[in-house]
């Protein structure tokens, strides 16, 4: 993963709306992007207090963690960092958020790879709950950032009812005759993806869905594929 | 990407191997066979050719030996198979690599060619089954390939022999390509970095700095005395600082980059059709694959191999063979002349007497087994070279699921159907040892080989069709109960289920008989020893009088346990040495009419589920490991005898009639 982007980089001189918006809730983003920072060290195992800090001040400010534990957000013991009940709701929002504009931008916008995540970071800030969960449902409620990340699950996945229809979803959602683009393959079971990749099944790969049951039959170029229930949930597409 | 020099070096002539190496399924072995005019299986299963095959050619009046790999999507390995693969290519400095691909299939044979490429050796590209891709409207150009890759790229239809002859014209005088350098130029640096640490001495240094970038560590195992410690540790070092630059995993970058390289170049060089065209092959794909009507084809083929295997050969072909041809003919002939010619009563009875190696063994063999298994091996080849048994995998994908396997296993359970211990040695190429293990337990356990399986259903027939049907039910729910237990119970894991389905093509005739003449020679070497070896063990304990003893000492087990009269002792002890050939023990003493229809179910349930035979107990060895094999060999005959004893009581309280 790299760093996080220093707050400076995103005020964007050109665009004066969202530099405003940015001024007027500094204090806020700077409590954002450190628990950001935070969530992404746990995520991966770094719960040494110090390090943690030490990033803080390199990326944000030297006051930055203290705010966040005089708030009630973050708990330190033994040098051991976490979150309280409180800071780990809200810092599951934002990271939320923010992977989630990760995926829009990427997948949907297709922005160029490089600006995505500095982008993502200005983006987050304008979402409120329902754009969210239209996002989310539009996404096809994906489960991973850009970067392989795991995006915390939001109230409509867990509801899965959707009153709108998606762009992107998992081949397991699609119907025999459907056809989709692949935006993307979810890349945490490792020897399985290579497979994936090798049989042709990449980002830009057309699939045609042949049948869902017993198992997924699918058509990439002009192989025909089986894969089972829980690979076709990897597989991210592009509806066409 | 930038091109770089190209490096036309000719070989010095010291290398004697030519490889054929490809995709799995894209005719490998065909041409195999058209450049050795040697046999190999020729399947449509991906991954049949388990073994490495190897066979000889002469070019420009040298022999060269002509190695035939397991079929393989990429150079990291992902199963066994694949592993044996990467292990030929990755050690062997070869005169030539020969790589097969499906024309059908560009980016997939590419992504291959472009890894082959960095190998550093000489590299003829095949591209096979134009007549298939020209039917689909897909249009190689194998000039403009050729020159973008500086190799050379020959279109050919294997199985009419089109283009061979070009394919073994270029291969006396095969070339090194030049190294496309496709990756990053930062990825390219590492590559460079690594290479110069690597001793002159290795071949193909750019794959290993490729595949150290990957993180496939498994190469330094190939090569223990190159890579010591701290030349790991500089590598490490060039590894990391480049992962430093990328949020994800290299080998993903790395891989990507290729497929990138890929895309472009199936753009120049191939042409594919505006419009799908819907063939007869699809419309029959579509049906064998739909779930209910699958399930239908399924049971019919099921069906289908019953009436021609155990109906017509163990039925009329085995009563030709046994009552008419041995029975009338040949055997009253041999024992005439034994008796006249051959000295001495123990000799002749050693020949010709009750437990005789010609009126027991070689009657036994070739008047029983050899009908039904080839009857077996000649459908199975339909079966594999038509392309149906991938999609009998999907079909059967939810439940082998519940014995902690996937559709892969139908290849192994089926062949089991003819040969447990051929089967056993197909398990490897199921993915993950876990799956493997369950494979073989259940080989062992409850699936019966042709062989045994044509006694038995003879023998079945005796009875009224509960006797069948609890005989199915008990086999069936023993397979589920004991996978199903042991995928909890073992460690490990499962492999998802990710299964390429050919197209239907017609099974070639001459195709199918050389590749069941194969199987049934290999078939007779294993079993025919072991059958004059159990019967010379039978004569000798009878001789003198020890086969009485042991009748009596396993009474309790056979008599009170099962229920069953002394004599099926005998039987269960030559099932030690063969199951089918113990069946046929229970056979005779069937048909002397010393056993009831409730024996006959019970003493036929023991048997199915009894031990190994001495052969497939020998491969579990070779493939399990012997404390593996002894486990597992030890639970089947526990189980066995428990279900029998289990069936006897049912029996003998239910009033089921027989």
């Amino acid at each position: 993963m790299k760093t996080n982007p220093n707050p400076n980089n995103n005020e964007n001189p050109s665009d004066n709306d969202i530099k405003n918006l940015y001024s007027e809730h500094r204090f806020e983003h700077r409590i954002d992007h450190g628990l950001c920072l935070i969530w992404h060290e746990l995520e991966r195992g770094n719960t040494q207090a110090d390090p943690i800090k030490e990033k803080m001040i390199e990326a944000i400010d030297t006051r930055v963690f203290d705010e966040l534990t005089r708030s009630g957000l973050i708990l330190e013991e033994n040098n051991l960092l976490e979150f309280t009940e409180t800071g780990k709701t809200i810092a599951a929002d934002i990271v939320r958020r923010r992977r989630l504009a990760e995926r829009l931008f990427e997948d949907v916008l297709e922005i160029p790879k490089g600006e995505v995540e500095s982008r993502a970071n200005e983006f987050e800030h304008l979402i409120d709950r329902h754009v969210e969960e239209s996002i989310c449902i539009l996404l096809g409620h994906p489960r991973e950032c850009p970067h392989g990340f795991a995006i915390p699950p939001g109230k409509c996945c867990a509801d899965k009812e959707d009153q709108l229809e998606s762009i992107v979803a998992s081949l397991d959602h699609f119907e025999p005759g459907e056809s989709g683009r692949v935006t993307y393959i979810i890349t945490r079971n490792h020897p399985q993806l290579h497979k994936l990749m090798s049989l042709g099944i990449v980002p830009g790969t057309l699939i045609h869905v042949h049948q869902v049951y017993p198992s997924f039959v699918i058509k990439v170029e002009e192989t025909q594929l089986a894969l089972e229930q829980k690979v076709a949930e990897n597989i991210y597409l592009r509806r066409l | 990407m930038k091109e770089c020099h190209i490096a036309d070096n000719p070989l010095p002539d010291n290398q004697s191997s030519i490889i054929l190496a490809g995709n799995p399924n894209v005719g490998k072995s065909v041409i195999f066979q058209h450049l050795t005019g040697h046999y190999v299986t020729v399947s449509n299963y991906p991954g049949t050719t388990v073994d490495i095959t190897t066979g000889t050619m002469e070019v420009g009046g040298k022999s060269y030996q002509v190695i035939d790999t397991p079929g393989t999507l990429s150079l990291i390995p992902r199963s066994e198979d694949e592993r044996v693969t990467r292990d030929v290519i990755m050690s062997h400095i070869p005169w030539c690599i020969i790589q097969v691909g499906d024309c059908k299939n560009p980016r997939r044979t590419l992504d291959l060619t472009l890894q082959l490429l960095e190998m550093g050796h000489p590299l003829i590209l095949v591209l096979n089954m134009g007549d298939e891709a020209q039917e689909r409207g897909i249009i190689p150009n194998p000039k403009a390939l050729s020159e973008i890759l500086r190799i050379p790229v020959i279109p050919t239809v294997a199985v009419t022999g089109q283009g061979i002859p070009a394919l073994k014209k270029l291969l006396v005088n095969p070339y090194v390509p030049c190294t496309s350098c496709f990756y990053s130029p930062d990825i390219e640096q590492a590559i460079k970095n690594i290479s110069s640490l690597l001793p002159e001495t290795l071949a193909s240094k750019r794959r290993i700095s490729v595949k150290l970038l990957s993180g496939d560590a498994s190469v330094k195992s190939l090569f223990p005395d190159v890579f010591t410690q701290s030349l790991s540790l500089n590598i490490d070092q060039i590894v990391d600082a480049l992962q430093e630059h990328y949020s994800r995993p290299l080998d993903l970058i790395l891989m990507e980059e290729r497929l990138e390289h890929v895309e472009s170049l199936t753009n120049k060089t191939w042409t594919f059709p505006h419009h799908k065209t819907t063939t007869w092959n699809d419309t029959l794909s579509r049906w064998t694959l739909h779930p209910f009507w699958g399930m239908v084809t399924a049971l019919m083929v099921l069906y289908l191999m019953y009436l021609f295997v155990g109906s017509f050969a163990a039925g009329t072909l085995v009563d030709f063979f046994e009552n008419t041809l041995f029975g009338k003919y040949i055997t009253p002939f041999v024992t005439y002349w034994v008796k006249h010619l051959v000295p001495g009563e123990f000799i002749q009875q050693l020949l010709v007497g009750e437990y005789g190696l010609f009126t027991m063994a070689i009657t036994y063999a070739l008047g029983l087994i050899l009908p039904i298994v080839t009857a077996f091996f000649l459908f199975f080849g339909i079966l594999e070279d038509s392309g149906y048994l991938p999609r009998l995998a999907v079909t059967m994908d939810r439940i082998f699921r519940k014995m902690g396997l996937n559709g892969k296993a139908v290849l192994p359970m089926v062949l089991g159907l003819g040969c447990d211990t051929m089967a056993t040695l197909t398990t490897r190429i199921l993915e993950t040892k876990k799956e493997r293990v369950i494979t073989t337990i259940l080989l062992t356990l409850a699936i019966p080989c042709s062989a045994q399986l044509g006694v038995i259903l003879g023998m079945l027939g005796g009875i009224s069709g509960w006797g069948t049907l609890i005989w199915l039910f008990i086999l069936i729910s023993s397979m589920i109960l004991v996978g199903y237990l042991s995928s909890r119970i073992l460690p490990g894991e499962n492999s998802s289920f990710i299964l390429e389905i050919p197209p239907f093509r017609m099974p070639q005739i001459s195709n199918l008989l050389i590749k069941t003449l194969v199987r049934l020679e290999w078939y007779l070497k294993e079993a025919v020893p072991m059958f004059a070896l159990a019967t010379f063990l039978l004569f000798i304990l009878h001789w003198f009088g020890i086969l009485e003893n042991i009748e009596r000492l396993s009474e309790p087990l056979v008599s009170s346990l099962l229920g069953l009269p002394k004599e099926t002792a005998e039987a269960f002890l030559i099932g030690f040495l063969r199951r089918d050939y113990g069946a046929a023990g229970l056979y005779n003493i069937a048909q002397k009419g010393l056993m009831t229809h409730k024996q006959i179910l019970v003493s036929l349930v023991t048997i199915t589920l009894f031990v190994p035979c001495v052969a497939q107990f020998l491969v579990n060895i070779k493939e399990r490991g012997l404390k593996a094999a002894l486990y597992i060999s030890l639970f089947v005959l526990i189980f066995a005898f428990m279900a029998g004893g289990l069936l006897n009581l049912l029996l003998t309280w239910l009033p089921i009639p027989l």
